[in-house]
């Protein structure tokens, strides 16, 4: 198991190296310099433009500049933002919290109501309800984010009045400063009455519609999965035995099925924080989507590189995490490597 | 770690959660709290480091200038300087500073003197002085400093005493009154800066702002919130508000929503599709004004035909400008004929536009010995800009006029950065292009077309240079008297009418959507948005 672990964290490292890369390039290949984007009407001198590009090392070969940032990152140095001049892992930390919060809740809300979903549809296959699910999650996971997060930002906020528009928390009532990051977390370590639940209810909209596609994925998934285990000698054994069907599915079936479930929560992951991107910008959610978008335009090489690796390493991580898994849900697999 | 209300026991936090829950809704404070929904973060808090409103707007609470523009106009009146003179060989001015004016305090510094001629001279020293030690701190860039050419305008800054500042130039300049007005004036406490650097931490400096404005700054969480506190102490016009939280909301349509529920009073940038609605909700109040800007389309009098001013008026008789006004401006736009927008002072309304008239067009052509058809590049805006909301859509509507006149053009753009350099160069035969003021004095405006600023990489862009024209400019900067100074404008206006080295287009209007509530708020020609004076009833 050690072993397996070194191998699979050795193999992380040239998936990190050749992502350090493509980041790198992909930022310069578009058309654009840091320092003349942030320039208007007035434009910049020769020399000004010289000499900031010469500070901030622009004017060297483009591999002397990627082997001066390899060797930074080396050294944990993520470089400076040229934006608004603070380091990059300082901004990056401040708004990671509220991304993962977002994230976090939208993929329990997914698993919640996706894994029961996909279970009872395949052990009530073809009914009504089975119809009606597989109908629906195709919906789900064909809607656009952008689409489904303003028809409920106009619902459930402007004409109902049952949620807040936008944001984390409501800025007249609550105050309080960061110390985890996570507002939920933040809102009960202040002892303000009614801050938890106000947190709570700035995050229902966006976590729905965040959550949205990986539920409709992950039912699917559960459903087709479960269906495959349920025709399975073992499921069929454990009936004639006489054991309960609540036993059966939930604990001979389930169990079994959940592998490719996991690798698809795994999987979905990635498009989680790429759709985050997307419900920041509507919800006004501070986390590092936008942040992200921002640093695009605004060609902040340093801030866009950090990000996109830091971004990328989680990524990988959690699927390195899905991978592990994998042996606790089936101790087979574990034994096989 | 800071609360508004300090810690009790966890448990009786949990009760609290569960009775709120009962209630349904808490309140923490009675204060009376304006919520600006603004569009973005800003880069850090010293306005001189910048060259966005975005970020001018989020520190203008905290800092004054020694010059000020009066709220809503862009009148300058004093400001940390209470009064000063201009020496007879108006290369001196000499500026007297307010007594008894006190710096906000952070939770780690606490001023322990009164602002005077110190913090001055380190407010300009950092951005010109490379000895300064703030120099290159937070990336050095002083683009506004350098854009509005202090470094040539100015000789020297000295303190005669603590309350006394000299300001000496290398030539008369009157406009610098104005500039001194401008966000990157912001004076600074130079106290706050050493406390800074000994410290270790001098960028801190320039994120947790120490000023003497209105308000005090409270707190900054990026991409979220930015709160202040009214400065009980302020030397002016008190803040009726007790606290002014701008809550970052970069979509405009959740910002409308957010106005529409009452979760902010008052929104940045509304979309114009959204204005019709916005007019009709008896909840909410819209004001607009032409912005201090202007769109046009640059003829490169270097490159023949243009060179002459018989095709350029025929090609500015040959474009349909209502219809661009109407159709991408959206109704937002008010017409151009001269360079300046209509609420600036020395506008001359007695000016004709040019009439959109494509069969006297293709006659002055004829008769400048033009033969049509003939082609020519139209470069188009890559990127939106206040003045200009669509600069492809503007390009294929000129596109499409010009040829009714037999003018081929063929559309041509770059990448902004790319677009702009070339344009300076002259590679340009005709582009769209534009300007935002920067501090309301027409001199802003007009030196675009000034000879100086015709060379090649300089940003007068249609390279005209008019001798009249020129020396007219060089003697409006010279005058302290005002309406003289307009006078000479004013006729400059009509050169530039007559010779027409550009298409003028639009003065784009800025709308201003904020709640019923919300009183007192004067829409500035300079974009800024100032909550001092401003009451929620």
């Amino acid at each position: 198991m050690l072993k397996y672990l070194f191998k699979r964290l050795a193999l992380t490292i040239p998936t990190f190296v050749a992502l350090m890369f493509v980041t790198f390039v992909a930022i310069r290949l578009v058309p654009g310099d840091p320092v003349e984007v942030r320039v208007g009407e007035h434009g910049i001198s020769p020399e000004r433009l010289a000499y900031f590009r010469h500070e901030l090392g622009l004017d060297q070969p483009v591999w002397k500049q990627f082997l001066d940032y390899a060797w930074k990152i080396l050294h944990g140095d993520f470089g400076t933002s040229l934006r608004t001049s603070q380091k990059v892992l300082t901004e990056f930390f401040t708004l990671f919290p509220a991304t993962i919060e977002l994230s976090l809740c939208a993929m329990l809300l997914a698993i919640a109501l996706g894994i029961p979903a996909g279970v009872t549809a395949a052990v009530k296959r073809g009914s009504w309800y089975d119809q009606i699910l597989m109908s629906t999650s195709v919906v789900g996971y064909s809607m656009p984010i952008f689409w489904w997060g303003l028809l409920l930002q106009m619902l459930f906020a402007e004409g109902w009045h049952l949620t807040p528009t936008s944001g984390r928390i409501d800025p007249i009532n609550y105050y309080f400063e960061p110390v985890t990051g996570f507002m939920t977390i933040d809102a009960l370590l202040s002892d303000q009455p009614g801050a938890f639940l106000d947190a709570l209810r700035h995050l229902i909209l966006p976590a729905v519609v965040l959550g949205t596609f990986p539920l409709a994925v992950i039912a699917r998934m559960t459903r087709s999965s479960m269906l495959e285990v349920l025709s399975e000698d073992y499921v069929r054994t454990a009936r004639a035995k006489g054991l309960s069907p609540l036993r059966v599915v939930g604990l001979h079936a389930l169990r079994n099925a959940l592998i490719p479930v996991v690798t698809v929560i795994g999987l979905s992951v990635g498009s989680l924080l790429a759709g985050a991107v997307l419900t920041e910008t509507i919800f006004s959610w501070p986390g590092v989507g936008h942040w992200l978008i921002e640093s695009i335009s605004q060609r902040d090489y340093p801030a866009l590189q950090g990000g996109v690796m830091i971004v990328s390493t989680f990524v990988i991580l959690v699927n390195f995490g899905v991978d592990l898994l994998y042996g606790v849900i089936n101790p087979r697999i574990a034994h096989g490597r | 770690m800071k609360f508004l209300h300090r810690a009790g026991p966890a448990r009786a936090g949990l009760l609290g959660i569960a009775v709120a829950a009962l209630v349904g809704a808490s309140t923490t404070g009675s204060a009376k709290t304006l919520v600006y929904c603004s569009e973005g973060s800003p880069e850090n808090f010293t306005p001189a480091l910048n060259t966005t409103n975005t970020t001018f707007d989020a520190a203008r609470p905290v800092f004054d200038k020694l010059t000020e523009f009066a709220r809503g106009t862009t009148k300058v009146g004093p400001g940390l300087a209470e009064s000063w003179e201009v020496g007879d060989d108006g290369r001196t001015l000499t500026f007297h500073l307010r007594k008894g004016v006190k710096f906000h305090s952070t939770k780690d510094f606490k001023p322990t003197r009164d602002f005077n001629a110190d913090d001055v001279l380190f407010s300009f020293n950092r951005q010109w002085k490379p000895d300064n030690p703030y120099f290159k701190v937070s990336g050095g860039r002083f683009d506004y400093f350098n854009d509005m050419d202090m470094p040539k305008i100015l000789d020297s800054i000295e303190k005669k005493d603590d309350y006394t500042i000299v300001m000496k130039l290398k030539e008369p300049n009157i406009p610098i009154l104005a500039n001194l007005a401008m966000d990157f004036a912001s004076i600074h406490s130079a106290e706050y800066a050493d406390f800074m650097l000994k410290k270790g931490t001098p960028e801190q400096f320039d994120q947790v702002p120490v000023g003497t404005g209105p308000f005090s700054f409270v707190a900054y969480q990026k991409d979220s919130v930015i709160r202040f506190k009214a400065n009980k102490d302020y030397w002016g016009e008190k803040p009726l508000i007790d606290d002014l939280v701008f809550a970052i909301t970069p979509d405009a349509t959740a910002r409308y929503t957010k106005l529409k529920t009452g979760e902010c009073h008052f929104m940045i940038a509304p979309r114009p599709a959204d204005l019709p609605e916005m007019q009709k909700d008896p909840a909410l109040k819209v004001i607009n004004q032409p912005g201090l800007n202007i769109a046009f389309w640059a003829f490169n009098t270097e490159k023949p035909p243009l060179g002459k001013k018989e095709v350029r008026q025929a090609l500015s008789m040959a474009v349909d400008k209502s219809a661009i006004l109407k159709d991408v401006y959206l109704g937002a736009g008010e017409a151009a004929k001269t360079l300046i927008p209509s609420t600036m002072w020395s506008y001359n309304d007695s000016i004709q536009d040019y009439p959109y008239d494509p069969e006297k067009a293709k006659a002055m052509l004829k008769a400048a010995g033009v033969a049509t058809p003939f082609d020519i590049d139209l470069w188009y805006m890559p990127v939106q800009r206040p003045y200009n909301p669509n600069g492809k859509r503007i390009g294929e509507m000129m596109q499409a006029d010009l040829a009714k006149v037999g003018v081929n053009a063929k559309l041509v753009t770059f990448e902004w950065g790319e677009y702009r350099k070339r344009m300076q160069d002259g590679e340009h035969i005709t582009g769209e292009t534009g300007w935002t003021g920067d501090n309301g004095d027409p001199d802003n405006f007009f030196y675009l077309l000034g000879c100086a600023a015709a060379r090649k990489g300089g940003i007068n862009l249609s390279k005209w240079c008019n001798k009249d024209f020129d020396a007219l400019l060089n003697k409006a900067k010279t005058l302290s008297d005002q309406n003289a100074r307009a006078k000479l404008y004013e006729e400059m206006q009509v050169i530039e009418h007559d010779e027409a080295p550009n298409f003028l287009i639009a003065h784009s209007i800025v709308y201003e959507a904020m709640r019923k509530e919300v009183v007192g708020f004067k829409q500035s020609p300079l974009g800024a948005h100032e909550f001092q004076g401003v009451d929620l009833q």
